[in-house]
């Protein structure tokens, strides 16, 4: 029975990848009660709508694809600052004693609009590849690479402009 | 860049994952769809609950009981009252598991054989539980909670049709149902073989109920049942055991366990199955009409 076959793959997929599932939600929401909730509703969401899967090899890119949606609704209710908590304050604090540049790097990410994080979360952090997000995204090859090129270029501009910053500072 | 960007996908990877998300993961990979209410399901759902509310007041209050059999035709209604309750709470896990108790009816053979039936049987549920209890006291983790009662499906001049499920919850959950259909008049239990005249009946009902998967999975993507040809696992036919009751409109309601037929999101799973498919085959129309 080709449906059971699909959920029984999906279940699969999604418990082995469960990790990168959650990863990716909190990478959005950046604490881990939304997180949690975003990756149980998105397994709702999947196990609903197994039978749109075309293609069991694209089984990942649909998941992460629900994922993203399902992140992007909840910051849309939310509407909110990217408030941190206790963890998170203390995870970057100790970012900055060891890694002093990424953390640069990392605000300037934080900076990006969502369209073009997530094209370099998928890419540099999942290892996606474009193709692949072209079929999260639902946006074509071409698409997805301009604004990858532009997410990077964004990325050099912020990170040189916090540069200056601290040298006036310092100053 | 290129490279900051990998010492930042490093501290992306270290995204601390809480130990809840693997049950979280499992809890909604088993989770039933939420269903849409049916009016009927509702009506019958409150004409079950009114009757608990009498059987708790009942067995609550000496007075009520007495003001209650003083009402005419209570003596004579079979009543489903709450026999024995055990409880037990232990750490995470809990068992409440409630025996229905039928009295009122005069043969005494079947009302003894259903009460010993229904007793023997919660008494073995218990004690599964509280043998793995046991076993968690010893050391083993866990949560577990088994949870088990009853629904009075029908109730007319004729019939009485109770469910009796258990809910077992141990990371994933699962619920078994136990359907007994009882004449009230003539005081027999009813079985599937002793209402058909020969056993052509399971072929037809069989068929009629692959008919309703395939509708209902046609009518709604969302719907899957395991129905096919080529599948091992696929549902085949139902045997003289297969769970039933009879519900108020006089209709034959064939009931599968959850995982029998369908995946574990669709839950217990119910057809009814149209008399006129079966009424050729019906001994007589006394329940079924």
């Amino acid at each position: 029975m080709k449906n059971l076959d699909i959920n029984q793959l999906l279940a699969a997929r999604i418990t082995e990848r469960q990790d990168n599932l959650y990863r990716l939600a909190f990478s959005y929401v950046k604490n881990q009660e939304d997180a949690l909730d975003i990756v149980q509703e998105s397994i709702r969401k999947a196990l609903v709508s197994s039978n749109k899967i075309k293609d069991v090899s694209s089984i990942d890119s649909w998941l992460y694809k629900i994922i993203v949606r399902t992140a992007l609704d909840v910051l849309r209710k939310k509407k909110k600052l990217t408030v941190a908590d206790d963890e998170t304050i203390e995870y970057l604090r100790r970012g900055e004693e060891d890694h002093y540049p990424d953390l640069d790097l990392q605000k300037a990410l934080e900076g990006l609009s969502l369209k073009y994080r997530t094209i370099v979360v998928l890419r540099f952090f999942e290892d996606l590849k474009l193709e692949e997000i072209a079929e999260v995204l639902e946006e074509n090859v071409s698409t997805v690479k301009t604004r990858l090129y532009k997410a990077l270029q964004l990325l050099r501009t912020k990170m040189t402009e916090q540069g200056e910053t601290k040298r006036w500072k310092k100053n | 860049m290129e490279k900051e960007l990998m010492n930042l996908r490093d501290e992306y990877l270290q995204t601390p994952i809480p130990k809840e998300l693997k049950d979280v993961v499992q809890a909604a990979l088993n989770e039933k769809p939420k269903k849409k209410p049916r009016l009927g399901r509702n009506i019958l759902m409150s004409a079950a609950a009114a009757l608990l509310i009498m059987t708790a007041s009942v067995n609550v209050s000496p007075a009520a009981a007495k003001a209650m059999s003083e009402i005419p035709y209570m003596e004579k209604v079979i009543k489903v009252i709450t026999f024995v309750e055990w409880k037990e709470e232990d750490n995470n896990s809990s068992a409440v598991i409630r025996t229905p108790a039928i009295l009122g009816l005069e043969n005494e053979q079947l009302e003894n054989s259903l009460n010993d039936k229904y007793l023997s049987e919660s008494k073995q549920l218990y004690k599964e539980f509280t043998d793995s209890m046991s076993k968690l006291k010893e050391g083993e983790k866990g949560d577990l909670s088994v949870e088990s009662g009853y629904s009075i499906l029908t109730d007319n001049e004729t019939i009485l049709s109770v469910q009796r499920y258990t809910e077992r919850i141990s990371a994933s959950s699962s619920t078994e149902s136990q359907f007994d259909t009882v004449d009230k008049k003539n005081e027999v239990l009813l079985t599937l073989n002793s209402l058909f005249k020969d056993d052509r009946y399971l072929q037809v009902i069989s068929n009629n109920i692959k008919e309703q998967m395939k509708q209902q999975m046609a009518a709604n993507p969302d719907t899957i049942y395991w129905v096919g040809n080529d599948d091992v696992s696929a549902f085949k036919s139902i045997d003289e055991k297969q769970s039933f009751y009879i519900n108020k409109d006089g209709k034959l309601v064939i009931a599968f366990d959850s995982f029998e037929v369908s995946p574990g999101y669709m839950g217990e799973v119910e057809f009814i199955i149209p008399t006129n498919v079966i009424s050729g085959l019906l001994v007589g129309d006394q329940y079924i009409h």
